[in-house]
């Protein structure tokens, strides 16, 4: 394959080179390092990038049926309905609000529970818990949902507990009230991911050198200290990269729990971008309200990458980019 | 953009085949198993495709294959499916079918962008719109004369509003000789047998006569089998609304034109009107009482079929379909005593009721032929035989012997067993043709013989299935079914109903409509659920926020086409 | 590849390297075992629950979980759910196509996405910036539905197994995570062996990829996972195609119409129907179970599988010697 590779002549031949650092000695020095990035950066070019002249729907009133010459232009009338809208603000709000406790929550219980399923000593123990705690991820929201609902009802488990316990007097109606929302889907989705969460990081962890808990255990170091000054710090570059990429994500705080779960007294906490989106896009067969939804999120997206990653860059941790 | 992705492509294949090539051994020849499959089904359409000669007269059919998209989830049928053998056998179609699964909007949208119908398509105004159907007028006239009989007296209402052509033929709707009813599945306040049972069959008209009943057996049951009985459950969640949005048109003696009323042809919002408001603040008083679930707003629809079907909550207003299975699972608990009646209420007692209607024509449902089907004559023909009187019995009933049963008076009966089967889907996928039979044309009431076109409207059928506990209920009010507790429905007027009116994606008044439904949403529990000195300045919120909606952009719509169907509808 | 992971990396399981510290005292250690332990088996019960929960609707009487109350024991047992789930037969040839499917997809990802990210691991790298820069953003964006769905007819990937594999060869979140866990492999490892003369793909191929072992056992299992779970490809490319149907989309056909059947106001089931036959009744909440186990139960298998190569990390240290 190596040779293959070789024979055939560095696909850049055409092209100047674009800075002087760049020079044909070591494009020649580092053909093989091209030849195996550069044919999978066409590749994503073509998947991912190709079809975002789809973005011109934004600015259109996209009908499918006809082609790209028919269509209407509207200029920004869809960024304007979305930004005018008397529900965007509070959407945004609850939007950003739920992402970030489930950013934050699903973070610390994952690494949290790494960290205490490293202390297993009893192999089979380990695994066996491991195995069971990345279960409800292969659930559907509509079953954890059923099962939320269930267990908050004012004859669930929830109330029971709490009166069995004197900490309420009567049930609390869980759902009734939006004060409670975010945090019972934040809860929810600890539920359900943070076993399956763990995974990335008990693999880091995998990698820590050994000797580094021997050399620490010869200064005569603690559980909590190793964990402390050994492990955290051997996983921090995983947890980093991770974090700068999830605060990519702070607009997408989902549409499915907040709809199974939401109702008409909460829905003011409930709807998200999201389901903004949805409601007004695609279920009216406005693909064109939908794709304007969708660049607004990629610019916030984008925008709140890059910072993370500067911040990241500034603080003298891992970088992304 | 073909040309230069088609580059592109090229050389990142190249690269993947050589890698994949090497690394999988086994995956690829699965892969290659599938991928032969894939070449076999296109080449078999190839064949259908070109297969269009004359059509064979002389007794010999010739086999040809129709691709259906239906509009709706559904399950494939077993491939030895008895019935469309027997289609294949006699008129020489089979079909493929293609179900929904996912969200119809998706997947419309990129069928129409990319032109993609197969030959039959269920109908849709999205489809009609970006015209993927083919005008079906000609067709009919020239090779359908049994469709032409079937549609005669519905022909102008079966036109596009847009364009006037016919593009989709309705599969409910078209009534044919004596309508059979048995059976109510529309909208009603529904009341538990035991509470009327209780009272001494009393007759119950009225909002306030109904409220009073459940008010008083919830104060003489505090509980039922141990669990607290609830008084009155109203289910809000997700698409299902109309048990809390529906019911105050009704209670003025209008029937269900969904968000509107229309009073001498013109339509306008109910939600805040006087007539609404005084539903929800009964409904609020009744809260005050106690009588309303606490938790009714918060419950998903599992939790609501949960509480029905433990026979503990006395009312609601719903459709029954909606909570068929509750009632079912309360018949296997043998609580027959704890199912529902529907009974038609209004508010004052001089008010005739109307919720009971006249199933009308189903616009925008059943097939439609693409745009893209080879031989649309050759499809028309087969629809044309499958509207024929023994199809139709074929259809809906089975084979005779094996799934029915004619008595010596000429009526079609079913015994137990044979009964038992039609309630079992796995059998239906072997044994009967819904997939096709639900969006095909098709008569309703009865066949020319007297019979039934449905068993379960058969009205010996009816009262054969009829446990003791109803037929001693429905004696006792002198009523042969629970239809009998509806009024006879009145001629349709000419326009009804409104809620089929297309609003038209995109438009203002599709996206009134959404804001409304969301405003009810939010106030209507709350308003329900506010202390009764504090549900007038809910309800003024309320309303001051509709007031804020662009409502007439909605109501316009609506009437622009009451309008139209008066005009090109009346005969 | 295992072979020569061995070489480099004795065997290491997590309990072995730690011994008790000493000079700390023994009750904090003892303290913090009982926490864990009891903390542990709260979180198996805990997460255990709904996936037991939705066996055991699963195996019980539709019309019966209808009344709610089912937890850890079925009331009426019954196999009808299965049979209800099994009826129709399309779903056998739809396992093997997500078998397949789901295997191709791995071992494809797998290979290429750790090439790519070997590549951009390397800092001498020219285009490191620019490629990685480029993979990064397709986790922000998407070009929407249609302009997707126009690519993919282009391609002639429409009714194709193909587009199940195609689309998704590389998948940037991973690639991330992997280049993160290249960092902690040392410098020195590549450089001697370039002094030896190897080139970037045999110094991959021989050195990166099997020391890669624990991170590619967790990203085998996110791409298993993803590609055994997905059903939109089907639904939006093969859905005409029925013997290219996968088994997720299959069961969702099935759930749906089973939710469908009782929708439909035209269906005046129930009339005439006997106490035997209604019990024999499925519902939408016993078929959703049903099709859950069935979806789940193959794809569960995988992940103890995969455990061993998380314990079995590599023992950097030794190689530096």
């Amino acid at each position: 394959m190596e040779e293959t590779l070789g024979k055939k002549k560095a696909v850049r031949k055409s092209k100047k080179p674009a800075r002087q650092r760049i020079s044909w000695s070591l494009i020649k020095s580092q053909k093989q390092l091209i030849w195996m990035s550069v044919p999978l950066t066409l590749y994503i070019i073509l998947f991912a990038y190709v079809p975002v002249w789809g973005w011109t729907m934004a600015f259109q009133n996209y009908k499918p049926a006809r082609s790209f010459s028919q269509q209407d232009w509207v200029g920004f009338k869809h960024f304007k309905f979305l930004f005018t809208d008397d529900d965007f603000l509070r959407v945004l709000r609850n939007t950003i609000g739920m992402s970030l406790i489930n950013l934050v929550l699903g973070f610390v219980t994952a690494i949290v529970l790494a960290l205490l399923l490293n202390e297993i000593k009893k192999i089979v123990w380990k695994r066996t818990v491991q195995t069971i705690s990345y279960l409800p991820h292969f659930l559907s929201w509509v079953i954890v949902t059923g099962i939320v609902a269930t267990s908050l009802a004012s004859d669930g488990i929830v109330n029971d507990v709490l009166m069995k316990l004197h900490l309420i007097k009567e049930p609390i109606l869980w759902l009734s009230e939006g004060k409670y929302f975010w945090g019972v889907v934040g809860a929810s989705h600890v539920w359900k991911e943070v076993g399956w969460n763990t995974i990335i990081y008990l693999a880091a962890m995998a990698s820590i050198d050994p000797a580094l808990y021997e050399a620490a255990e010869i200064d005569g170091a603690s559980r909590y200290k190793k964990m402390l000054y050994v492990t955290l710090p051997g996983i921090k570059a995983t947890i980093v990269i991770l974090l700068i990429m999830s605060i990519g994500h702070i607009l997408d705080a989902g549409f499915e729990v907040q709809y199974l779960l939401g109702n008409g007294l909460v829905v003011d906490w409930a709807e998200t971008v999201d389901i903004f989106v949805l409601k007004y896009g695609i279920a009216q067969g406005n693909y064109s309200l939908a794709t304007a939804g969708g660049i607004f999120k990629t610019v916030v997206s984008v925008t709140m990458l890059l910072l993370a990653n500067q911040t990241a860059k500034r603080l003298g941790e891992e970088r992304l980019l | 953009m073909g040309g230069k992705s088609g580059a592109l492509l090229r050389l990142s294949l190249l690269m993947v085949l050589a890698f994949s090539v090497v690394l999988s051994g086994c995956g690829g020849s699965k892969n290659a198993g599938s991928s032969t499959d894939g070449s076999k089904g296109s080449t078999e359409q190839a064949e259908t495709g070109s297969n269009d000669n004359k059509d064979g007269k002389d007794g010999k059919v010739e086999p040809f294959n129709v691709s259906v998209f239906i509009g709706e989830a559904g399950q494939q049928p077993t491939p030895d499916n008895k019935i469309y053998k027997k289609i294949k056998d006699e008129l020489g179609a089979s079909f493929n079918f293609e179900f929904l699964a996912g969200d119809i909007n998706q997947k419309l949208g990129v069928m129409i962008a990319g032109s993609d119908y197969p030959d039959l398509m269920t109908g849709n105004t999205k489809l009609t719109a970006a015209g993927a159907f083919i005008p079906l007028e000609d067709l009919i006239e020239k090779y359908a004369p049994n469709l032409k009989k079937h549609y005669a007296d519905y022909w102008n209402m079966m036109k596009d509003p847009s364009d006037g052509h016919i593009y989709v033929l309705p599969n409910y709707g078209v009534y044919n000789g004596k309508l059979n009813s048995t059976w109510y599945s529309g909208p009603a306040f529904w009341i538990q047998k035991d509470v009327l049972e209780e009272a001494g069959y009393p007759k119950v008209k009225t909002l306030d006569e109904y409220f009073d009943l459940i008010e008083k057996y919830k104060e003489k049951h505090s509980t039922i089998d141990g669990s607290p009985t609830i008084g009155f459950e109203i289910l809000n969640y997700d698409w299902r609304n109309w048990g809390l949005f529906n019911a105050p048109q009704h209670l003025i003696g209008h029937p269900n034109d969904g968000g509107v009323v229309v009073k001498d042809g013109v339509a306008e919002i109910f939600a805040d009107k006087d007539y609404a408001k005084q539903y929800y603040k009964k409904l609020n008083e009744m809260n005050d009482k106690g009588l309303i679930d606490k938790e009714t707003f918060v419950q998903n629809y599992d939790q609501y079929l949960a509480k029905l079907s433990s026979g503990t909550v006395l009312g609601m207003f719903d459709q029954h379909w909606n909570f068929q299975n509750a009632e079912n699972s309360l018949i296997t608990q043998k609580k027959d005593n704890r199912t529902y009646v529907g009974l038609p209420l209004v508010y004052d007692s001089s008010t005739k009721d109307y919720y009971r209607d006249r199933s009308p024509l189903n616009l925008n449902n059943g097939f439609g032929i693409s745009v893209n089907a080879k031989d649309p004559v050759k499809i028309i023909k087969l629809l044309d035989s499958l509207i024929t009187e023994d199809w139709q019995k074929t259809l809906t009933w089975g084979v005779e012997g094996e799934d029915y049963i004619v008595n010596e008076k000429g009526r079609f009966m079913k015994t137990q067993e044979q009964r038992d089967k039609f309630t079992d889907g796995t059998w239906k996928l072997a044994n009967k043709a819904d997939a096709l039979f639900s969006y095909l044309p098709k008569i309703e009431g009865s066949f020319s013989d007297g019979n039934a076109t449905d068993a379960a409207a058969q009205p010996e059928e009816y009262q054969a299935g009829l446990k003791e506990y109803d037929k001693k209920f429905l004696q006792a009010y002198g009523y042969n079914s629970y239809v009998d507790f509806f009024s006879e429905p009145p001629e349709n007027p000419v326009y009804y109903p409104a809620w089929t009116i297309d609003l038209i994606e995109g438009s203002e008044a599709k996206i009134v409509n959404t804001k409304l439904n969301d405003l009810s949403t939010k106030f209507l529990p709350k308003a329900i659920l506010a202390k009764p000195a504090d549900f007038d300045s809910v309800w003024g919120d309320y309303t001051s926020q509709i007031g804020k909606v662009n409502v007439k952009a909605y109501e316009d719509r609506i009437n622009e086409q009451i309008k139209w169907r008066i005009d090109h509808w009346s005969k | 590849m295992t072979m020569d992971n061995r070489k480099l990396s004795p065997q290491r399981s997590a309990g072995v390297a730690m011994k008790p510290s000493s000079g700390m005292g023994r009750l904090e250690p003892a303290l913090f075992h009982t926490f864990n332990s009891v903390f542990m088996i709260v979180l198996v019960i805990v997460t255990l629950y709904p996936f037991l929960n939705t066996i055991v609707v699963s195996f019980n009487a539709g019309n019966d979980t209808i009344r709610g109350g089912i937890y850890l024991w079925p009331r009426q047992w019954t196999l009808q759910n299965y049979k209800a789930v099994f009826a129709s037969g399309t779903i056998y040839n739809a396992f093997w196509i997500s078998v397949a499917r789901t295997v191709l997809s791995t071992v494809l990802n797998i290979f290429l996405t750790t090439m790519l990210s070997y590549t951009l691991s390397r800092k001498e790298y020219i285009f490191r910036k620019p490629i990685t820069v480029i993979f990064v953003l397709t986790m922000y964006f998407s070009a929407g539905l249609i302009p997707g769905y126009f690519l993919i007819k282009d391609l002639h990937l429409l009714n194709s197994f193909w587009v199940y594999i195609f689309p998704s060869m590389i998948s940037a979140f991973n690639m991330i995570v992997i280049r993160t866990y290249i960092g902690t492999i040392p410098e020195s490892l590549v450089e001697s062996a370039k002094i030896d003369g190897a080139g970037d793909f045999k110094i991959f191929m021989r050195i990166i990829f099997p020391l890669c072992t624990p991170v590619l056992a967790t990203i085998a299992l996110f791409v298993a996972v993803g590609a055994w779970n997905s059903w939109f490809d089907a639904f939006l490319y093969t859905s005409s195609k029925q013997d290219l149907s996968t088994l997720q989309y299959e069961l969702m056909k099935l759930l749906s119409s089973s939710m469908n059947s009782n929708n439909n106001p035209n269906v005046a089931a129930g009339v005439g129907m006997t106490q035997d036959s209604a019990i024999s009744l499925v519902t939408p909440l016993s078929i959703r179970a049903a099709v859950t186990v069935v979806a789940a139960v193959p794809i569960l298998v995988v992940y103890p599988f995969m455990q061993k190569y998380f314990v079995v990390g590599l023992n950097v240290g030794s190689v530096k010697e």
